[in-house]
C-alpha cells in the first residue's frame, strides 16, 4: 500500500436515533484497497457507523464523502449503486426466498442476465455449501450458512466497498475461520475495500490493515492495526487481557 | 325432492360456488399484496374493484350496438377496467398512504375507509349525472346461455362437464377462464419476474430490500398497480355474473374477499385463492340449506334461507381469528438465531 488513496471520508457525522445521540462527530478515512476494522463495546456506534453510510440512517450534521462525491443524506438504493454494499447485523436474509432468489435480488441493479448467473456460479464457488442449497429458502438455513448468502448476496454487484457488520455473530469458529480467510481472499483478489465492524476484535485486528475504536459514539483511538492489537488500553477493554 | 336428485344438485351448487369463488379469490389478492407490502387493509379496494365493474358496463354499454367479436368486447373490457383499476390504486397509494408511511398503522388504516367512502361517492355522482343509479350490463348475445346448448357444437370440455350433470351458463365458463388466466399471469410476474423478486423482497424487509438497490416506493406502486388491475378484472367478472352493480356494490364481496385473505393467510398469494374458492362454495351451500332442509325434513335446516349467506362469512372470519389468526396458508414470523 504505496500510495494511500481516500475512499470513503467521514467528516464530524452525527446520526440520531429519535432522541438518542448515538454517533458524535465521527471522523474517519477508508483507503482504496485497504480492510479497516471497527471495534468497540455494545453501544460504540459501530454499526450506526455503517448504517449511516449505506444511507440506511439519515446523519443529521456532518458530511460523507465516497469516491470524491457527496453521499450524506442520499437513500440507500441510489448509495449501493454507488458500488458500496452492506451486509447488515443480524444477515437480513430474505426468509421467504430461496438462495438462489436471493443472490438475484442482490444483484437487482445488474440488468445483464449473463452476468448475474456468472456472478452467481462466482458465489457458489466461494461458498460451495450455497450451490447445495440453491433452491432451499433462506430462512430454513444455518446461521452460518445465512452469513455465507448474505455475503454472497453482497457480492452480486461487485462491490468496490464492502461494509460488514459482525459477520462472526454467532458462529461455530470454524465458520468464523473461513468468514475471515474469504474477506482476505476478496481484498486481496480482488481488490474490495473492506470496513469491517466485529465484535471479535483480536480476529478483525488480525486481518485489519488499519482500525478505529469506538466509544459511546466517538473515535477513541486509530491507527495501524497491529499498533492498535497492542495498545494496553485496547487490549484491557476489547482483547479481553488483565 | 330425493337423495338421487340431490346428488347432482349439490354439484351444481359446488360448481357455482367455485365460480363465485375465483370471483372472490381475484378481489383477495388485491387485498392479501397490499397488505404483504405495507402492512395495510386497503379497504378502498371494494372501490377500486367497483371502478372496474363500472368501467365494464360502460364499455358493454358503448359497444352495445358494434357489430364485434363478443369476446373482443369482454377483451376490451378487461383491458380497460385493468388499467383504469391499476392506475386509480397507484393514485390512492401516492396521495392518501404514502405522505402517512411512518405514521402508526391505524392512521392509513382510517385513511383506507375514507377513501373507500369517498369514491363511492364519486362514482354514484359520475353514474348518477348520467342519470343512473343500478348499472345492468349488457352482455354479448350468447354469454348467458347454457354452456353446451347443442351437443354439436360442443367441446370435449363441454361434453364432458355435461356428462357429469354440471350445468354452467357460458358467462361462468369465461369467469373461470379468465380468472384462471389471471392467477398464471400472476403468478409468473411474482414468481419468474425481476420486478417480481424485488416486490416480495420488499415485502419481506423493506430496508434491507433497499440495501439492494431496490427503491421499495416503486416496487410499492407496482403492487398497487397489480393489485388494482386485479380489481378491475374481478369487477368485470362480477359485473358479469351478477348483471347489476352500483357505486355501493363492494362492500359485500369487498367484505367477503377480504375474509378469504384473512383465511387463506393474509400476505399469501395462494392462500387468497384457496380463501376465496372455499368461501364461494361455503357461501353458495349455506344458500341452498333449505332445500337440504327439506330433503332431511328438518324445520331448522328449512328456516336457513339464502339470506344467511353473509354469515357465513362473518363466522369463517370470527372463526379464523380465534383458532387460526395466521389463516390456512399464512405463517407466524419465527425469528431465526
Amino acid at each position: 500500500m504505496s500510495e494511500l488513496k481516500p475512499m470513503l471520508e467521514l467528516n464530524g457525522v452525527h446520526t440520531y436515533y429519535d432522541h438518542i445521540h448515538a454517533l458524535k462527530g465521527v471522523s474517519m478515512t477508508v483507503n482504496e484497497g485497504e480492510i479497516v476494522a471497527l471495534i468497540g463495546g455494545n453501544g460504540a456506534g459501530k454499526t450506526t457507523s455503517l448504517r449511516t453510510i449505506s444511507g440506511m440512517m439519515k446523519p443529521r450534521r456532518g458530511t460523507m464523502t465516497y469516491q470524491g462525491q457527496n453521499i450524506s443524506g442520499i437513500p440507500a438504493h441510489q448509495i449501493m449503486q454507488q458500488g458500496i454494499s452492506h451486509v447488515p447485523e443480524g444477515r437480513r436474509i430474505f426468509k421467504d426466498l430461496s438462495v438462489r432468489e436471493n443472490l438475484e435480488v442482490g444483484a437487482y441493479t445488474v440488468t445483464d442476465r449473463a452476468l448475474i448467473e456468472k456472478r452467481v456460479q462466482e458465489g457458489f464457488e466461494f461458498f460451495p455449501r450455497l450451490k447445495e442449497r440453491e433452491t432451499q429458502l433462506g430462512g430454513t438455513m444455518s446461521g452460518g450458512e445465512q452469513q455465507m448468502l448474505a455475503i454472497a448476496r453482497a457480492l452480486m454487484v461487485n462491490p468496490r466497498l464492502l461494509l460488514l457488520d459482525e459477520p462472526s455473530m454467532g458462529l461455530s469458529p470454524l465458520f468464523v475461520e473461513s468468514i475471515f480467510d474469504i474477506i482476505v481472499k476478496l481484498n486481496r483478489e480482488r481488490g474490495t475495500t473492506v470496513l469491517l465492524v466485529e465484535q471479535n476484535a483480536s480476529m478483525a485486528l488480525g486481518i485489519a490493515h488499519r482500525a478505529y475504536v469506538l466509544q459511546t459514539g466517538e473515535v477513541k483511538l486509530s491507527g495501524n492495526a497491529a499498533d492498535i492489537a497492542n495498545d494496553e488500553s485496547v487490549r484491557k477493554a476489547y482483547l479481553g487481557e488483565e | 325432492m330425493d337423495l338421487a336428485t340431490l346428488l347432482p344438485f349439490l354439484v351444481n351448487v359446488i360448481v357455482g360456488g367455485l365460480v363465485l369463488g375465483f370471483v372472490y379469490a381475484i378481489i383477495a389478492l388485491g387485498y392479501t399484496m397490499v397488505y404483504g407490502v405495507l402492512q395495510l387493509i386497503n379497504f378502498a379496494h371494494s372501490e377500486v374493484f367497483v371502478t372496474g365493474a363500472v368501467v365494464g358496463f360502460e364499455v358493454f354499454r358503448v359497444l352495445k350496438g358494434v357489430e364485434m367479436n363478443g369476446y373482443l368486447k369482454l377483451l376490451i373490457a378487461l383491458v380497460a377496467a385493468m388499467t383504469i383499476s391499476g392506475a386509480l390504486n397507484v393514485l390512492i397509494e401516492r396521495l392518501a398512504y404514502r405522505p402517512l408511511r411512518g405514521a402508526p398503522k391505524l392512521v392509513p388504516l382510517i385513511t383506507a375507509i375514507g377513501v373507500s367512502l369517498i369514491l363511492q361517492d364519486v362514482l354514484r355522482v359520475i353514474e348518477g349525472f348520467q342519470g343512473r343509479f343500478d348499472l345492468t350490463y349488457t352482455l354479448p348475445g350468447g354469454f348467458a346461455n347454457k354452456f353446451c346448448a347443442a351437443e354439436s357444437t360442443c367441446a370435449p370440455l363441454g361434453n364432458f362437464l355435461r356428462g357429469v350433470g354440471i350445468d354452467m351458463q357460458l358467462k361462468d365458463v369465461i369467469l373461470v377462464i379468465v380468472a384462471l388466466i389471471s392467477l398464471a399471469v400472476l403468478n409468473y410476474i411474482v414468481n419468474r419476474t425481476r420486478m417480481g423478486k424485488a416486490i416480495r423482497a420488499v415485502a419481506q424487509d423493506r430496508v434491507t430490500a433497499g440495501l439492494m438497490g431496490i427503491d421499495s416506493d416503486r416496487m410499492i406502486s407496482a403492487t398497487f398497480l397489480i393489485g388494482g388491475a386485479l380489481g378491475g378484472i374481478s369487477g368485470v367478472l362480477f359485473g358479469m355474473k351478477f348483471g347489476t352493480v352500483n357505486a355501493y356494490s363492494g362492500f359485500d364481496p369487498g367484505i367477503i374477499a377480504f375474509t378469504a385473505a384473512v383465511l387463506g393467510g393474509i400476505g399469501s398469494i395462494p392462500g387468497a385463492v384457496l380463501g376465496g374458492l372455499t368461501l364461494g362454495v361455503i357461501q353458495n351451500l349455506i344458500g341452498v340449506t333449505n332445500i337440504l332442509g327439506m330433503v332431511v325434513g328438518s324445520a331448522n335446516l328449512e328456516v336457513i334461507d339464502a339470506s344467511y349467506q353473509r354469515i357465513g362469512a362473518f363466522l369463517v372470519l370470527v372463526l379464523i381469528l380465534i383458532f387460526k389468526p395466521t389463516g390456512l396458508l399464512g405463517k407466524s414470523n419465527v425469528e431465526k438465531v
